[in-house]
């Protein structure tokens, strides 16, 4: 056979032949495998990569609930903004740069800082991504700069304009503690709120109502899938259709509306009012059905810097400067934090006296400007000589008091206490709540290891010793003394509506406990409230507007600020002045609204925070009378909640 | 002196099975080429790549007839032209440096009118012709000491060392393999081989620090370690994978395969076609082609065994290592199996001197087929 025939020169190469063709036969034999196992095996997973790979999943941007007062005026919406962005590496710094510091007015410093980072990115190795990563060059820049940017695309290379909605807050800082404010979803919330929707940057609530209805507020972003890669021979809608999976197109859920309770007007008010004053909080909640009507708390910041309106860098300078502030404007004075109310929790020791048969209404004492309880002496407020239980309410006598809180046990204070809604929070449900303290005898006997003293019980019967309301629950407590003894759960959202007004859900009032009261010991007190703001001698008197019908009680409630040595002494003398509360309701013969006025370190209530309150309520009082003329002779079922 | 297998039968008779193979190889390499660059149809810049098949067919006229020529003279007469080539090759190699065209930081090419000539591929024809040569002159009948095999290892380096410089590693690697290929044939002593591989496993760590560009070496350690990078050097690697993994069975059509058509895949024309068939063709596609180039491999074998003298013999190992080694690094590397080296795959790659060089390489093979 010729074919096996090997000449002699040629036999030293015989005996490779074979092995050559193993190696190749071997080789090939890999090569195969693999495909197998490419091509085979993980031929799917290759597969959805590859899909991966052309098709972009794009973000549907939903809109964030609107957040409305009880008029229907818009308290937080959002606006249209846009974000100045370059890229690096393809920008010209020669020519766009210089152009784009002009028209976005950056100035010398920011420039100079961008700068340096633009060139340091620029510095990098080439196959660098960060030099492909975007910076921002200046957050909500105006029309004009848009438009210019815009219309000057071509000679802007590497210039990017995106758009990136703002959330506004058209009333600014009134409210801001209530309506709430915005903040950029920290990396720990992710990891539990990844599975919600929420993804990095995405903005949440930070405070408020912004905050405890987010999940109403915020929406659903849609989705799109699109097949990604320019200049296709095919027709987009064939690749779409050959390539996309269903479903290609989610649509995005517009977040819900919210109606509150409160009136813009009465706040601004309350702002007017409280005008001068450095700090404090006021409240009026309508006593027939517990919704909150005005909220304050001074003082306050801008919600449209604090949530990023004006970039990040505002954000902290602002959160630096309002953490710094002593007067702590970030602290939601109305809820978050609780005051030794003072005389203005007489009436409450009042009710427990007459209640349990300890106080003879008629029966009079003899103020000589303090009571001697044991080794100590309590002052009162001035030399009252003869009181009865109306006149040591209308002219706040702590003597008077201080007797009752003699005979009267630290545990009943507490009882009645709590029955009006104290020491309890009461569920309004925005902001972190102070709970306030309704101090009892085993309360003391805990906190302090020692004997209970009766002073503490002659202490609390005037408001003051450990006893703390917040602002928000002793404007309940006298709606609940105004309306006869119910104490509502307080509210501020009216309604839940989808954004084109339809309502979703209504809250109707909400009653927590009705008060077994007396009534004829409730007018009582309250015939006597009437005289502190319309009788001579009553603490509220001076203050007093002609024509605005208010009842209610004054109070000065003494601070035990704790100062650390070396501060400036003016500091430590306003820090230790006493609070200035006014606490009533009106009108006072079938009243309709509590109101309650805190300046924090005011000085006297009668002084300091009766007139506050009477302007305030005369403007309701206007208000009311406005819109009532606006509505009739018609009278509908407006929303007016006045 | 025995006559010839021509003359016995009345003349020269083609090898059909070998012919069938390259036509069908051709043929697949230019359909491919088309699905590769259809891409650019449409892309105002590169426009003018959705063409280049048709001078890839001009290259596959131009090799053919090349290929005719070497085929029709007695290869034996070629040994004279071995050394003058060499020289010339050589030289050319080295005019690279002083005359040429930078292609993303390689020179390799020299500009000759409106072609561009690319002398490390010619080089590969050549260094097969020179080492065939020295294998039939060398009648060594005992086992080769290292000392014995100095002379065709330095016929290799000079070309390795010089297109090592350009820098083209694929190249190098080529060279070195098809001439231990054809050196492999002989016999050597079995301590002389131990030696050979201890010394080259001690050299590696030297080749590293001193001979590899810092690109090549990302090459190697993304090959090594995939995950730690698939942005950078692996990323070719993991795009081609997913290609040929999106292949499945049968592929996603001609022209349909998206890794492809959208652009994923960099090189595709030139590095990458394996990427690009697998794609559209899926398994049973890429084992027809697989088929065919270890035919052509085993032929190649079977042709030198065939060989009436060493010169034919070494000539055919020769051409056979040279086409396996450069399929089986493209492919290896295009499969995930090997580091990204740049080694073009044949007839299936973009390429006038790859075309040319190997159908004259294929016209040898042809040549010795023909007169055994």
């Amino acid at each position: 056979m010729r074919l096996f025939v090997q000449r002699s020169d040629v036999g030293e190469f015989r005996r490779r032949y074979r092995w050559m063709v193993l190696i190749v036969v071997g080789a090939f034999m890999a090569l195969v495998g693999r495909l197998v196992l490419l091509q085979l095996v993980e031929g799917d997973v290759h597969r959805a990569q590859a899909r991966r790979n052309i098709v972009r999943e794009g973000f549907l941007a939903t809109t964030r609930g609107v957040i409305r007062d009880s008029l229907g005026r818009v308290l937080a919406a959002n606006r249209p903004a846009y974000n100045v962005y370059v890229t690096p590496s393809r920008l010209d710094m020669e020519k766009a740069w210089p152009l784009l510091t002009r028209v976005t007015h950056l100035d010398d410093a920011e420039k100079a800082a961008l700068e340096q980072k633009i060139n340091e990115r620029r510095g990098l190795d080439a196959k660098d991504r960060r030099r492909q990563q975007q910076i921002l060059v200046k957050v909500d820049i105006d029309r004009d700069a848009v438009a210019y940017l815009e219309t000057h695309e071509r000679e802007l290379e590497g210039v990017e304009v995106a758009p990136s909605p703002v959330r506004y807050y058209p009333y600014g800082a009134l409210g801001a503690h209530v309506i709430g404010t915005m903040r950029e979803v920290n990396r720990e919330e992710l990891a539990w709120l990844g599975d919600r929707g929420y993804r990095a940057g995405d903005r949440t609530g930070a405070i408020g109502i912004e905050r405890r209805w987010e999940s109403y507020l915020r929406g659903q972003r849609g989705m799109r899938k699109t097949v990604r890669g320019a200049g296709r021979r095919l027709d987009p809608e064939q690749l779409e259709a050959k390539y996309l999976e269903e479903p290609r197109r989610v649509e995005p859920i517009p977040g819900r509306d919210i109606s509150l309770t409160l009136d813009i007007e009465l706040i601004e008010s309350m702002e007017r009012a409280m005008h001068g004053q450095l700090a404090g909080a006021a409240v009026m909640v309508d006593v027939r059905t517990g919704r909150i009507l005005a909220l304050l708390s001074k003082p306050s910041f801008d919600p449209n810097v604090v949530s990023g309106g004006q970039g990040i860098k505002a954000v902290s300078e602002a959160y630096t400067r309002l953490y710094a502030d002593p007067l702590k404007p970030t602290l939601d004075k109305t809820i978050s934090a609780a005051y030794p109310p003072g005389s203005t929790y007489k009436p409450f020791t009042a009710l427990a006296g007459l209640a349990d048969g300890l106080v003879d209404p008629k029966a009079e004492i003899d103020c000589r400007g303090g009571f001697e309880y044991g080794k100590r002496y309590f002052r009162c407020t001035g030399v009252h000589r003869r009181v009865n239980l109306h006149n040591a309410i209308v002219q706040s006598c702590n003597t008077y008091f201080y007797e009752l809180g003699s005979r009267i046990s630290i545990d009943r204070l507490a009882s009645i206490g709590l029955d009006f809604g104290f020491g309890v929070r009461t569920g309004i449900g925005v902001n972190p709540e102070a709970r306030g303290r309704m101090p009892t005898r085993g309360w003391y006997t805990r906190r302090y290891k020692e004997a209970f003293r009766g002073g503490f019980t002659v202490l609390s019967a005037i408001g003051q010793g450990a006893t703390t309301v917040t602002v928000l629950q002793l404007a309940l407590a006298y709606a609940a003394l105004a309306n006869g003894g119910t104490v509502y759960q307080p509210q501020v959202v009216r309604s839940i509506e989808t954004s084109d007004g339809t309502v979703i859900q209504e809250f109707p009032p909400r009653v927590r406990r009705i008060v077994g009261v007396d009534q004829s010991h409730l007018s009582m007190v309250k015939s006597a409230m009437q005289g502190v703001t319309s009788e001579k001698h009553g603490t509220g008197y001076a203050g007093r507007i002609p024509g605005v019908d208010l009842a209610g009680k004054t109070g000065t409630a003494q601070v035990s600020h704790v100062t650390p040595r070396s501060v400036d002494p003016q500091r430590e003398w306003y820090f230790n002045r006493d609070h200035a509360w006014f606490a009533g309701y009106s009108p006072a013969a079938s009243p309709e609204i509590a109101i309650v006025v805190l300046i924090e370190h005011g000085g006297g209530g009668g002084k300091n925070a009766v007139p506050v309150a009477m302007r305030v309520v005369r403007d309701w009082q206007k208000l009311k009378e406005d819109r009532l003329a606006a509505r009739s002779p018609t009278a509908g079922s407006g929303k007016g909640n006045l | 002196m025995p006559r010839d297998h021509i003359t016995a039968r009345g003349g020269p008779s083609i090898d059909m099975p070998l012919l069938i193979a390259i036509m069908a190889i051709i043929t697949l390499g230019l359909v491919n080429l088309y699905s590769a660059t259809s891409v650019y149809a449409d892309d105002a810049q590169r426009a003018t790549l959705a063409d280049i098949y048709v001078s890839q067919i001009y290259w596959i006229v131009v090799g053919t007839l090349l290929a005719i020529l070497v085929a029709s003279i007695d290869y034996r007469s070629l040994d004279r032209l071995a050394m003058v080539t060499y020289f010339g090759g050589l030289v050319s190699l080295a005019l690279v440096f002083v005359v040429s065209r930078s292609i993303r930081g390689a020179a390799r090419w020299i500009a000759i009118g409106s072609f561009n000539f690319q002398p490390s591929e010619f080089m590969k024809i050549v260094l097969i012709l020179v080492l065939a040569r020295y294998l039939h002159n060398d009648n060594k009948v005992e086992p080769r000491t290292l000392l014995d095999l100095v002379r065709p290892a330095l016929i290799t380096a000079v070309p390795v060392v010089l297109v090592m410089a350009q820098p083209d590693l694929g190249t190098a690697l080529i060279y070195m393999l098809t001439a231990g290929s054809m050196i492999a044939m002989t016999r050597i002593r079995t301590r002389s081989v131990l030696t050979f591989v201890a010394s080259g496993a001690a050299a590696l760590p030297l080749a590293w620090n001193f001979v590899l560009h810092q690109y090549q070496k990302d090459r190697i350690t993304s090959f090594l370690h995939p995950e730690n990078d698939t942005t950078g050097a692996g990323w070719h690697a993991f795009q081609s994978q997913t290609a040929i993994g999106n292949g499945q069975l049968f592929g996603e059509g001609f022209m349909q395969g998206t890794q492809n058509q959208f652009r994923l895949l960099p090189d595709q024309f030139s590095d990458f076609p394996f990427a690009v068939f697998c794609e559209d063709w899926g398994f049973a596609g890429a084992v027809v082609l697989l088929g065919l180039y270890c035919f052509a491999c085993i032929w190649a074998i079977h042709v030198a065994s065939q060989a009436k003298d060493r010169f034919g013999a070494a000539l055919a190992i020769g051409v056979g290592a040279n086409l396996f080694w450069h399929v089986v690094l493209n492919v290896g590397m295009a499969v995930g199996l090997l580091p990204v080296v740049g080694v073009t795959l044949p007839l299936f790659s973009y390429g006038g001197s790859s075309v040319v060089t190997m159908m004259v390489g294929l016209g040898l093979l042809m040549n010795v087929s023909m007169r055994r």
